[in-house]
């Protein structure tokens, strides 16, 4: 479903993404994990389109990703959709708007069609009540859930979260978390969630794979992870907690 | 001064990239009338303000020479002309560009550190098609009619000095003013300000689109648009002032 082969990125001098391989099957949920500023973002990004890599190739669903071929990319950007860290909901518009104004934007539909999507994906993710809440009303978990139905109302075969738990509290995360796993499983989802939080990854991933030195240096499920004997890998799984 | 050169060329390029996006749909008309209003109406009360003044403050301070000289009658002239040639468009652009430049500046700088410009871009949505052209197209429509609007307001003031100070008539006042205006002050004057309008929008537009990292970035966006817009609306008043010169007289 998404292949990336040999995917290179620099920002200047420092080489963020150093010939990167990648395979995520159909209706998998993949984990990318590292610590921040290892090319976590850039990875999601690249595969987009919002950066342009150095080299290497991306193919999604058998689309080449390729910024400078607008159609192309237009139909790749129509079956993905992506999680912003921030959430990234445009606050001008409520959050109905949000979503209308995604879908209206990527599909043929109606007003009144998109509207009955826009309800209906944000009561999948328990939000119907703030459906004409502007964005800077919502808490931080709210958000998120709002940017999430944002990303499902195109009914895309793709989802790209970056890092979806930052900056929520443990609670609301598991809760995201657990929001995510069930999603893929009603929708049938191919996702690449990217973060730093292991219990995020715990819950969503059916695999992983550790960012380092600009590669996947690691990929398995979670449980084979934890057992590699690589220090800086052990010491990303080893909690606060663990380590006092 | 190197950096100065290459913000210059950087803005030329992403002035010319507004020609061809003009023309490409989906033409964000919703998105257009809302920038009108932002950029015209919620102008007006500041530009009222301003044209009256200007009219008040210049009558004020040239009658008494004006006087001495016995050439009172034709005060009137003075005002129209420059304010309708320079005061009008200029002040009025500079008054606009703090208010408008720096508040395009900042709102698409706070979303581009945000990742809404990213969050359009990934829906399809070219963000200079949706962010910059109807901002800019506003700009080039409002701000001539602000400038009419702080010219005759600026005429008023300066009827209103008249009368109080030395009992002109409104009709003496009318007289002096219409007949002393040709249609090479008022074409050269307003003609400006659709200039004006464009380079304020596209620096503040251009500003946003270069803040990114945090919110910081997005205060120095804001800061920069208003300075940047200032300086060009000078030095395009100066090149058309000239241009003006070798068309019209």
């Amino acid at each position: 479903m998404i292949d990336i082969i040999g995917l290179r990125k620099s920002f200047g001098e420092l080489e963020v993404l150093s010939g990167l391989n990648l395979s995520v099957n159909k209706s998998e949920i993949f984990s990318v994990l590292g610590k921040s500023g290892t090319g976590k973002s850039v990875t999601l990004k690249c595969i987009v389109g919002l950066l342009i890599p150095d080299s290497g190739d991306i193919v999604v669903d058998s689309f080449r990703v390729d910024v400078n071929d607008r159609t192309t990319l237009a139909q790749v950007r129509r079956k993905i959709g992506f999680l912003f860290q921030s959430g990234a909901l445009y606050d001008s518009m409520s959050v109905r708007d949000n979503l209308v104004f995604n879908l209206t934007r990527q599909r043929s539909v109606d007003e009144s069609e998109a509207n009955e999507k826009a309800e209906y994906y944000l009561t999948h993710v328990g939000l119907k009540e703030a459906i004409d809440k502007m964005p800077s009303e919502l808490s931080g978990g709210m958000r998120k859930r709002a940017a999430l139905a944002r990303a499902l109302v195109i009914e895309p075969h793709i989802l790209l979260y970056d890092e979806p738990t930052t900056g929520l509290d443990p609670i609301t995360s598991a809760e995201i978390s657990e929001l995510i796993k069930e999603i893929h499983r009603k929708f049938d989802i191919t996702a690449i969630v990217v973060t730093h939080d292991i219990l995020c990854a715990g819950i969503v991933s059916d695999r992983a794979g550790v960012l380092q030195d600009g590669i996947l240096k690691y990929t398995g499920t979670l449980n084979d992870l934890m057992k590699i004997e690589d220090e800086e890998v052990a010491g990303f799984f080893r909690s606060p907690l663990q380590s006092k | 001064m190197k950096r100065f050169f290459v913000q210059v060329h950087e803005i030329s390029v992403f002035s010319l990239r507004f020609f061809k996006e003009l023309f490409i749909p989906p033409y964000e008309v919703g998105e257009f009338a809302g920038h009108l209003e932002n950029f015209g109406l919620r102008s007006l009360p500041l530009v009222s303000v301003i044209g009256l003044l200007m009219g008040l403050i210049l009558s004020l301070q040239t009658k008494p020479t004006f006087t001495r000289f016995g050439a009172e009658s034709f005060l009137p002239a003075m005002v129209a002309i420059s304010v309708v040639r320079e005061l009008g468009p200029v002040i009025t652009a500079l008054v606009v560009a703090g208010r408008v430049s720096s508040g395009i500046g900042a709102e698409i700088g706070s979303m581009k550190v945000t990742e809404q410009v990213d969050a359009l871009e990934v829906s399809s949505v070219d963000p200079y098609r949706f962010l910059v052209v109807p901002r800019v197209l506003a700009g080039i429509i409002a701000l001539p009619l602000l400038t009419a609007y702080a010219d005759l307001l600026a005429v008023v003031g300066a009827f209103a000095t008249m009368y109080t100070l030395g009992g002109m008539s409104w009709e003496l006042f009318m007289t002096s003013t219409v007949t002393s205006l040709s249609i090479a002050d008022i074409v050269p004057g307003i003609g400006k300000t659709f200039f004006f309008g464009f380079v304020i929008s596209i620096v503040g537009s251009y500003f946003g689109f270069k803040a990114e990292g945090g919110t910081a970035s997005v205060g120095k966006a804001a800061t920069s648009a208003v300075v940047f817009s200032s300086f060009m609306i000078l030095i395009t008043d100066f090149v058309l002032v000239k241009v003006g010169i070798l068309i019209f007289e």
